[in-house]
């Protein structure tokens, strides 16, 4: 599981989705090359779907690709909800992402990816 | 697999000279990474079906790794999924798989699926000469060692997932991912050509069974079945219809416009049949036509009932039709029938005139007597009320009632004459002025509720027509006119001459016609069923047999609905007879 950052109250939800859209954008950056371009997509609309129960704001990643989600409408929707409740929430996302490609390459790209978003989340946050 | 694909790919002697720096080892493993994709691609391209397809896929990664099963799980609805397992696999084994690429399958957001559902449709693809075989007194392991799934992808659209599997752990290889995509990438468009080709087969075989269940109905069909271009060439004609056309001892030359063959051909019906094409062809569609295609001098000719619609391409936004498809019925026995019918009524109706014609007459010669009887005793006895008054009172009943029924008669041997065609008009030259005065003086003598009035503008109005035909149409308008109007009222009669026509009006002020009515007053024993004229006696003929006449003297004959109250006939009759005017013309 990735590290929840521990000032996260600090940072405001704008902040915070921005991260984490730059963390999937990692992912599909690096698993592109090797399962196409489409996969990351999936992983995070399925990832979502199994989280929706616990995270309704996911819902928005449901039915619409991420690349195509704008920080600032999804705010909009997410009037009720705290930066801390959505870090909680996105970092889920993730984790269910990583487990997703877990289970279609093993530890084949997973673990050095890991690494690598989970640098770059402390970095931005 | 033809020959040309299933061989290795020719390698060409190229002099290597290498640019930017790359030196001559690096481009020889390039060369050769070429070479390798380059073969299995042929492999892929030439894989006609999914088994095909499933060799080519395991040629090529076996190229690349040893592994115990390859599955492949193809998206739809139900699930495809292929298991090309290395023979003997372990039933737990085999369970793990499936429960891996179940999961897998659900991280990629599929339509939800579950490992029960993919063993009941999971369907095992051995090919032997591909297949390992395990070293004698070998054990297959229970447990997966090493798993790789990776999505099958056309143009960014997941259409499924290609699994390995290994007993042994370690078996993939990070550096060999790319490649193995790649292949799945081949494997992927190769089996989505097979869906394509698979849908397409599919679909031209139901477009075929279609077209032919369409063509055994249209041949089993009753009816000819008569299918023109938009030039009115006839394209097709069903058995039915080769056989009417047959009956009829017509041969329609295929592939010339029907109205060039009528205007060569001496085929009597065919302009007939021209004029339907065509006023479908125009975007109408025309109902019920009959045409007389048998040989005119038969007691009842081959009849035909043809019905057009225009054609129109599926899916044309065009408003020209691109043919006609035409109904033919051969109701020649309907005719006969018909014809049986229509002299069994002449025949009764002549029998009926006889003895008619003798109650008619002597009603006339009683009445005559009764009412010099009575002339002589109210002479005589100027203010006694004689019985003989009442005696001629019953008489002149008998007389109108057996005048209704002799109209009765006479309406029934028109409808025969008037149904084939044996009107016979003989013609006279007479004044029309004359002839409304007598018909407005006649009836006005037993109407006295009604006020009827003649309007005659000109003074000459001699006309050449059947004056007893003529009588009789006018005399019949304005026996309805007196009938429809229970209330009395005033009765309009009115003539004027336009060009060469009489126009005759008659306009009364009664329950009149709704216009819904207007085109069918004139049909043989049409009735208007409605609460307003239940209560009307008649039989439904008069109006049809009128309109035989003048359409017959050339004239025509129509309805129209008064702003107010009532309706008003029209009747046109040319001042000479069509036949006279063509002569004297000719003259």
């Amino acid at each position: 599981m990735l590290p929840i950052h521990n000032n996260s109250s600090s940072v405001s939800r704008e902040q915070v989705t921005e991260a984490y859209l730059q963390a999937i954008g990692l992912i599909d950056e690096r698993v592109a090359p090797y399962l196409g371009k489409a996969t990351t997509r999936v992983l995070v609309q399925g990832a979502a779907k199994r989280l929706t129960i616990t995270y309704p704001f996911l819902n928005c990643l449901v039915n619409r690709p991420y690349t195509a989600l704008i920080p600032a409408i999804i705010h909009e929707q997410l009037g009720s909800i705290t930066a801390n409740e959505l870090e909680e929430g996105l970092m889920a996302l993730l984790d269910a992402c990583f487990a997703g490609l877990r289970e279609l390459t093993g530890d084949l790209i997973v673990p050095p990816l890991h690494d690598e978003v989970t640098n770059q989340l402390q970095q931005l946050q | 697999m033809e020959s040309s694909v299933q061989s290795k790919s020719q390698t060409v002697d190229i002099p290597i000279r290498p640019p930017n720096g790359l030196n001559a080892e690096r481009l020889l493993a390039l060369k050769g990474e070429m070479e390798y994709l380059n073969t299995i691609g042929k492999q892929f391209v030439a894989a006609f079906d999914r088994f095909q397809v499933h060799r080519a896929l395991l040629a090529a990664l076996k190229e690349i790794y040893s592994f115990s099963a390859c599955c492949i799980l193809l998206k739809g609805n139900p699930f495809d999924l292929f298991i090309i397992p290395c023979y003997p696999l372990n039933a737990s084994f085999l369970e793990s798989m499936i429960q891996r690429i179940a999961s897998a399958a659900n991280a990629l957001d599929f339509p939800t699926v579950t490992a029960e559902q993919l063993t009941r449709s999971a369907y095992f693809d051995a090919p032997d000469e591909l297949a390992q075989n395990r070293a004698q007194g070998e054990l297959s392991s229970t447990t997966i060692g090493s798993c790789l799934n990776i999505p099958l992808t056309v143009e960014d659209r997941i259409i499924g997932i290609l699994s390995l599997f290994d007993e042994k752990p370690g078996t993939f290889d990070a550096n060999l991912l790319k490649l193995t995509t790649m292949i799945a990438d081949y494997a992927a468009v190769a089996l989505e050509n097979v869906r394509l080709r698979e849908r397409e087969n599919a679909l031209w075989r139901q477009a075929e069974f279609e077209r032919m269940r369409l063509e055994l109905i249209i041949g089993s069909m009753a009816e000819g079945l008569l299918i023109t271009d938009t030039n009115g060439t006839i394209k097709s004609l069903n058995k039915s219809a080769e056989q009417l056309l047959a009956q009829a001892q017509t041969v329609l030359t295929s592939g010339v416009p029907l109205r060039r063959l009528a205007e060569t051909s001496d085929i009597p019906w065919l302009p007939r049949l021209v004029e339907i094409i065509q006023q479908a062809l125009s975007g109408k569609v025309v109902k019920g036509q009959e045409l007389v295609a048998g040989k005119t001098d038969e007691r009842v000719p081959l009849t035909l009932s043809i019905s057009a619609a225009p054609l129109h391409e599926a899916g044309e936004f065009s408003l020209k039709p691109s043919g006609v498809v035409a109904v033919l019925n051969d109701i020649t026995s309907s005719k006969q029938v018909e014809r049986l019918k229509d002299d069994f009524v002449s025949v009764v109706s002549h029998e009926l005139r006889t003895p008619l014609t003798a109650i008619k007459g002597y009603t006339q010669h009683l009445v005559r007597r009764a009412e010099r009887r009575l002339h002589k005793l109210r002479a005589s006895e100027p203010e006694h009320n004689h019985p003989e008054q009442h005696d001629l009172h019953s008489l002149a009943i008998i007389q109108s009632q057996t005048e209704h029924l002799e109209r009765l008669v006479n309406d029934l041997l028109d409808l025969s004459q008037v149904q084939w065609g044996d009107i016979h008009l003989h013609y006279t030259t007479f004044q029309m002025k004359a002839m409304l005065e007598n018909l407005v003086r006649s009836v006005q003598a037993s109407a006295e509720q009604h006020l009827l009035m003649l309007e005659v503008v000109e003074e000459e109005t001699t006309v050449t027509a059947d004056q007893v035909r003529i009588e009789q149409v006018i005399g019949n308008i304005l026996d309805n006119a007196v009938k429809y109007s229970p209330h009395g009222g005033q009765i309009l009669v009115s003539l004027r001459k336009q060009a060469q026509t009489y126009h005759i009006s008659v306009k009364d002020q009664g329950i009149g016609v709704s216009p819904e009515h207007f085109e069918h007053i004139f049909e043989r024993f049409y009735r208007i069923q409605n609460t307003a004229s239940q209560h009307y006696a008649g039989i439904g003929l008069g109006l049809y047999v009128a309109k035989a006449i003048i359409r017959r003297h050339g004239g025509h004959i129509w309805l129209e609905s008064n702003p107010e109250n009532g309706s008003t006939f029209h009747v046109s009759i040319p001042v000479v007879p069509p036949t006279q005017s063509a002569e004297q013309a000719t003259a």
